[in-house]
């Protein structure tokens, strides 16, 4: 398998893996899973004042998969917590070297964002309530 | 020092080895033995002694007589003409065909193409070890039984099978035996005229030899179609011109693959390789520890997804299941076959060594695996039970 040098680079040298302190501030998290794809994902984002501080991830998954979940954490932080619902891996996978039978695979990094995101909505309402 | 590149695929393909090259390039060129080997001149009656002598090298390798061998392409192509070939020109005495779900694609396509044909394939059992039971094959075989096709050495799991213990269950019954013996050469003693084989399937190129070439090993009296036509070289069987450089290479290397001298060396590179590897919690080895070739090695890394491992090691040649089969993303049929789950055959690597291999590239390789499972086993922290069963 030919793999692109940026998929190489991040799978080799990830830099946002893990996740942070228990205890930290304005974390939320949020996962997905396909076994017939043979991934799992979690990303954990710490929310504050509505824009994302940082980005962790775990990942099982083959090294586009790796790659693609390292771009997004890094890609998140910095954003409005509303990135997380827009991560838009149909329109970055060919960047990030990533060939279209794999696709199936980075959706599931959207998912787990998404998932990110509904937990951060569901805390905010509470306080709202 | 450790190259940069190390090669652990030799179950895929082997360099060809330098001694091989030297006969090789006598039959090529202006000077050489380059003349057409069925021309009655006598350049071409210098090449045809050339062939012949090859002819017997792979000949006394395998245990056989040379007038029962004949050259093809390479192991695929004789297992199509044993199974294709035999089937059609013993039609009269059935159309059932018996074989494992272990074999290889050459054999199970071309089972799969018989069986549109009409043929009536049984696919027999194997152990969790991937061992056929040789009594499987005799409860198998009915009154229309043409043939069976087992493999001598699994390609995926370097098993081996009780070749001559199958053999005397077909003999018994008056059934045709095949081997696909493409794995066997070299790494373990072939012996297909005692252990009652009829058919068997070669390949050079697994041997040190070189790539396109391969032979058939058809018993006397056995009856086979011819799949192509077009002349009389290789007594009808397989027509075309033979590539006299490939086959005097064939049969060097077949000289040279002695399994009394190169087994032991193979069994203690891979032995020292799974030492090292089993270090490692939780892998383990698939197929059965003992009744296995000395030059492969199918381990599993739970919690590790095989591609991830193999962009890991990028510089250590290895396979994700077989060679013929690693760009394809279905998990192992074999390795599946034997009981794994599609997440634990994804999780899995073939290792094979070779005549070539040193102590200190299976030392370098146990290394970065041992630094690389536990760093993908981290990346992966927490995450579901699946992922590792």
């Amino acid at each position: 398998m030919d793999y692109s040098s940026e998929v190489e680079q991040r799978f080799l040298s990830p830099s946002r893996v893990g996740e942070f302190e228990k205890g930290t501030p304005g974390l939320v998290s949020g996962e997905a899973a396909d076994r017939t794809l043979n991934v799992w994902i979690r990303f954990q984002v710490q929310v504050l004042d509505g824009a994302i501080r940082a980005a962790r991830f775990s990942v099982y998954g083959c090294p586009y998969t790796v790659a693609a979940a390292d771009w997004a954490a890094e890609w998140l932080e910095g954003r409005s917590s509303t990135a997380l619902e827009e991560l838009g891996m149909l329109r970055r996978y060919k960047k990030l070297g990533v060939p279209v039978e794999k696709l199936g695979k980075l959706l599931l990094i959207e998912d787990a964002a998404a998932a990110c995101w509904r937990e951060l909505d569901g805390l905010e309402r509470q306080k709202r309530n | 020092m450790i190259k940069k590149e190390i090669y652990l695929d030799y179950a895929a393909t082997t360099p060809v080895d330098p001694a091989v090259i030297a006969v090789m390039i006598e039959c090529l060129g202006s000077s050489g033995d380059s003349a057409n080997p069925s021309s009655s001149h006598l350049p071409g009656r210098r090449a045809k002694a050339r062939v012949e002598v090859a002819r017997s090298q792979i000949a006394k390798r395998i245990g056989v007589s040379s007038d029962t061998v004949w050259f093809t392409s390479g192991a695929t192509e004789s297992d199509n003409m044993a199974l294709i070939g035999a089937m059609r020109a013993n039609a009269h005495r059935g159309r059932h065909l018996i074989t494992s779900v272990l074999e290889h694609k050459a054999i199970l396509d071309t089972a799969h193409a018989l069986e549109a044909e009409g043929t009536e394939v049984t696919y027999v059992n194997h152990d969790s070890d991937g061992i056929v039971d040789p009594d499987q094959i005799s409860e198998a075989i009915r009154d229309d039984t043409v043939l069976v096709s087992i493999m001598h050495v699994n390609n995926e799991t370097g098993v081996l099978q009780d070749i001559a213990a199958i053999g005397q269950r077909c003999h018994e019954c008056g059934v045709l035996f095949h081997v696909d013996a493409a794995q066997s050469t070299g790494k373990v003693a072939l012996k297909l005229e005692d252990w009652a084989v009829d058919l068997a399937s070669l390949t050079a190129h697994k041997t040190y030899g070189p790539m396109g070439i391969g032979a058939i090993y058809i018993s006397e009296g056995v009856s086979l179609d011819p799949m192509i036509h077009g002349g009389e070289q290789e007594g009808g069987f397989r027509p075309g011109t033979l590539a006299t450089h490939q086959i005097v290479g064939f049969g060097k290397a077949f000289e040279l693959a002695d399994p009394d001298s190169d087994g032991p060396l193979l069994a203690a590179r891979r032995d020292r390789l799974w030492t090292g590897l089993n270090a490692i919690e939780g892998v383990f080895l698939n197929g059965h520890p003992a009744q296995r070739s000395p030059h492969v090695l199918n381990v599993t890394f739970p919690g590790v997804e095989g591609s991830s491992l193999q962009l890991a090691l990028a510089n250590v040649a290895i396979s994700a299941g077989s060679a013929c089969n690693s760009d394809i993303p279905d998990p192992s049929h074999v390795l599946r076959g034997m009981g794994l789950s599609d997440v634990l055959a994804e999780s899995t690597l073939r290792f094979s060594v070779g005549r070539f291999t040193t102590e200190a590239e299976i030392d370098y390789v146990v290394g970065r695996i041992q630094d690389e499972v536990p760093r993908l086993r981290a990346l992966a922290s927490g995450a579901p039970a699946w992922t590792a069963s």
